[in-house]
């Protein structure tokens, strides 16, 4: 009975262990050994450098601004977008009807083509754009996507605007299941609109809200589009992300076994970031008795 | 059960490897002796529709080859679609849209075919009149890697109706002439700008071609920049040309800034021109008329320069044959390519309707261009400049290099940050760095 009860699992499991084998293990095996290697993607001959990879990109200006540009895009984006997705949860779940609609029309954005947003602020922030030129007649004259610190706000808000409608859906799906009755006894007990968010709502929300915060920071380490059509990484390496320098020293500058040595570092902070940040979300959590 | 799981490893890992076995090119020559090549035409409809009627053509010439023309894909870039199928097994025999320093960097890593080994090489070189033009292609191991389709020697443009209200009647030539231009130009309108583009700030590398190389081939007269892995750059030339974009800066004549269509919208006085702006003007700006209100002009030299003298950077691409391709295919392709350009007409035909130069020594003498020519008036410019035009450095690290010039000049000199002088010894400290 046990030897069948192990077979019929490792049968279910076998879907996962192949897939996780194909597209995780068999590539992560193939990315170790690219980068102790200075193959250039397309060369027949090429040879084993050793650590050299690793040391190189630690010194390397661009991988530095990678790291730094992720944490500084984090402070942006994660309390933008988890504040403005719980304000469109809020919103649509206290709508009488049509609730399905309105967050299809949130979620739109997530589903649209990151190049063409990005070609269309860039169009909206042009110099001569009528947004630039109304701004210049008040004394305005902001180059947002070559100034640094406008740029990094620009992308951020961008990802933003794509992202809020998607967290919402999460976040009301939360809403939707806290039982009426606990509002209902609150009521009776005489509990005020802001007692009612921040002693019912948010912590009976926690698991929503915890899953909706590491999807957001998890995006903060794969962003690359947005910036690739908007500023390529600059100016200055301001809005160089991870992916950017990836794709940066791989398809620019033929550098497979650097960029893979890159790929690895930026996984490696990936991993260790996302886990200090679950840890400290738990703790948040369990410290005020939510979980 | 371990043996279970270990030998389902071993099934998914053994189906890996055959899968990416299964990606081997099969036989491209069948039975009844047909050789199939596969053509890669420039992400251009015009450039695809050229090239899809030669093969058309080509094949109602010689039952024994097909040709399939198709379209690089430009996500994320030409250059990245043509590594990742080489790397992936699945590159075409032959491809157009190769800049010189891509062929270098494909060269390097033996995925071309030198093309001068190939049969039919020398003749295509005579009979298309491009003995000059193809000369500065040679590579350092002295091959032929890419036979140059086009040459566009850059030219810059200039508002016209903009020069004639400050008192000029044609552009300015050299560098205290541009000035006192720009100084005139802010005093009538605050608002506009002698050079306006956000790619002054932008260090990407391809960039420079249009800005820095302009300029700085024409204050060296050409100097070659990087010889093999040498930097042979021209000190007094470089530090002239950033101390030109300074001053202009100074006058508050550069913005940097993103801007759409600047120098149509009157925005900028000046601007770096391609041939291949006009068919986009004919549909999008008609009103932009050659002579009227724009001229063109060879880049400003630095005073005590004759601008007659003037050089530019050549905006050119041609053919490679790829190394994966069997030898039938690469014959089969280089008697394609010899086919096309024996006959002057069909260089006359892309020129015709791609308004791309064709890179021949005898563009403004051939009497096949001339109705052209005639007809484009604004083309003449660009098709007498063909010999004045520096093609790019073949080095495979160009990449990085160029990226150099910008992060280390160019843009810092643009905003302002650091004088030409220092620019100009930083970025030669880098570039040799690189080049070691």
């Amino acid at each position: 009975m046990k030897e069948n009860n192990n077979r019929l699992g490792w049968l279910f499991a076998s879907p996962y262990l192949i897939y996780s084998i194909v597209f995780f293990l068999i590539p992560l095996v193939w990315s170790f050994y690219l980068s102790i290697t200075n193959w250039d993607l397309i060369a027949p001959d090429y040879d084993i450098v050793g650590f050299g990879n690793f040391a190189k990109a630690l010194k390397s200006p661009g991988v530095h601004a990678a790291f730094w540009v992720t944490y500084k895009f984090m402070m942006i984006f994660v309390p933008l977008v988890v504040v403005m997705s719980l304000i469109v949860s809020i919103l649509v779940h206290s709508l009488p009807r049509f609730k399905s609609l309105f967050l299809i029309g949130f979620f739109l954005p997530y589903l649209s083509s990151g190049v063409v947003s990005s070609l269309i602020v860039k169009g909206f922030l042009s110099y001569n754009s009528p947004i630039n030129t109304a701004l210049r007649k008040i004394g305005i004259n902001i180059d947002w996507l070559g100034t640094s610190w406008s740029a990094l706000l620009i992308v951020g808000l961008i990802m933003a605007w794509k992202f809020t409608g998607y967290y919402a859906l999460i976040l009301t799906s939360g809403l939707e299941s806290i039982d009426h009755e606990v509002y209902e006894a609150a009521a009776i007990d005489g509990v005020t609109g802001r007692q009612r968010f921040w002693k019912i709502t948010l912590p009976l929300l926690y698991p929503a809200l915890y899953t909706t915060l590491i999807l957001a920071f998890g995006v903060t380490f794969g962003i690359f589009t947005e910036v690739y059509q908007l500023t390529g990484g600059g100016p200055k390496f301001a809005t160089n992300t991870w992916q950017m320098e990836i794709y940066s020293q791989a398809f620019k500058n033929l550098q497979a076994g650097y960029a893979s040595a890159i790929a690895l570092l930026a996984s490696v902070a990936t991993f260790i970031s996302i886990f200090i940040i679950r840890k400290l979300l738990e703790k948040w959590g369990a410290r005020n008795g939510w979980v | 059960m371990k043996k279970k799981i270990l030998g389902l490893v071993a099934l998914v890992l053994a189906f890996s490897v055959l899968a990416a076995c299964g990606s081997k090119k099969e036989s491209a020559t069948t039975a009844d002796g047909v050789t199939t090549i596969e053509f890669w035409a420039a992400a251009n409809p015009t450039q695809q529709a050229f090239w899809e009627k030669m093969a058309k053509a080509y094949e109602q010439t010689n039952s024994k080859v097909k040709i399939n023309v198709s379209v690089i894909k430009e996500s994320p870039s030409s250059e990245a679609s043509i590594q990742a199928a080489i790397a992936g097994g699945s590159a075409p025999t032959i491809s157009e849209n190769i800049n010189r320093g891509f062929a270098a960097q494909l060269a390097n890593s033996k995925a071309l075919v030198p093309l001068d080994t190939l049969d039919g090489f020398n003749d295509i070189v005579t009979t298309r009149n491009m003995k000059n033009t193809i000369e500065p292609w040679k590579f350092a191991d002295d091959h032929q890697y890419v036979l140059p389709i086009y040459s566009n020697a850059m030219l810059f443009g200039w508002r016209l109706d903009l020069l004639k209200e400050l008192g000029y009647a044609e552009p300015p030539k050299t560098y205290s002439e541009a000035l006192e231009a720009n100084k005139k130009l802010k005093e009538k309108y605050p608002d506009k700008y002698f050079w306006a583009k956000a790619d002054l700030a932008d260090p990407t590398a391809w960039k420079r071609w249009f800005d820095f190389f302009m300029l700085y081939d024409a204050a060296s007269g050409g100097n070659k920049f990087i010889e093999g892995s040498k930097f042979v750059g021209d000190e007094k030339a470089g530090v002239e040309t950033l101390k030109f974009v300074d001053d202009l800066r100074k006058d508050k004549g550069i913005l940097a800034q993103n801007v759409a269509d600047p120098f149509e919208t009157g925005t900028s006085l000046f601007i770096d021109l391609g041939p291949w702006t006009f068919t986009n003007w004919a549909e999008k700006f008609p009103d932009m008329k050659y002579n009227q209100n724009y001229t063109l002009s060879m880049p400003p030299v630095p005073d005590g320069i004759d601008p007659k003298e003037s050089k530019t950077f050549a905006d050119t691409k041609g053919l490679v044959i790829y190394a994966s391709a069997t030898k039938e295919q690469q014959q089969a392709a280089m008697d394609f390519i010899k086919w096309v350009y024996a006959d002057a007409k069909n260089d006359a035909q892309w020129f015709d309707e791609t308004k791309l130069p064709p890179a021949r020594d005898d563009l403004t003498t051939n009497e096949s261009f001339k109705a052209i020519l005639d007809k484009n008036p604004e083309l003449k410019p660009y098709a007498e400049n063909v010999p004045n035009a520096i093609p790019p450095m073949d080095n495979p690290k160009y990449n990085d290099l160029q990226t150099f010039i910008g992060q280390e000049a160019w843009n810092k000199v643009v905003r302002g940050e650091i004088d030409p002088a220092t620019g100009w010894a930083n970025m030669k400290k880098a570039i040799e760095g690189e080049l070691q």
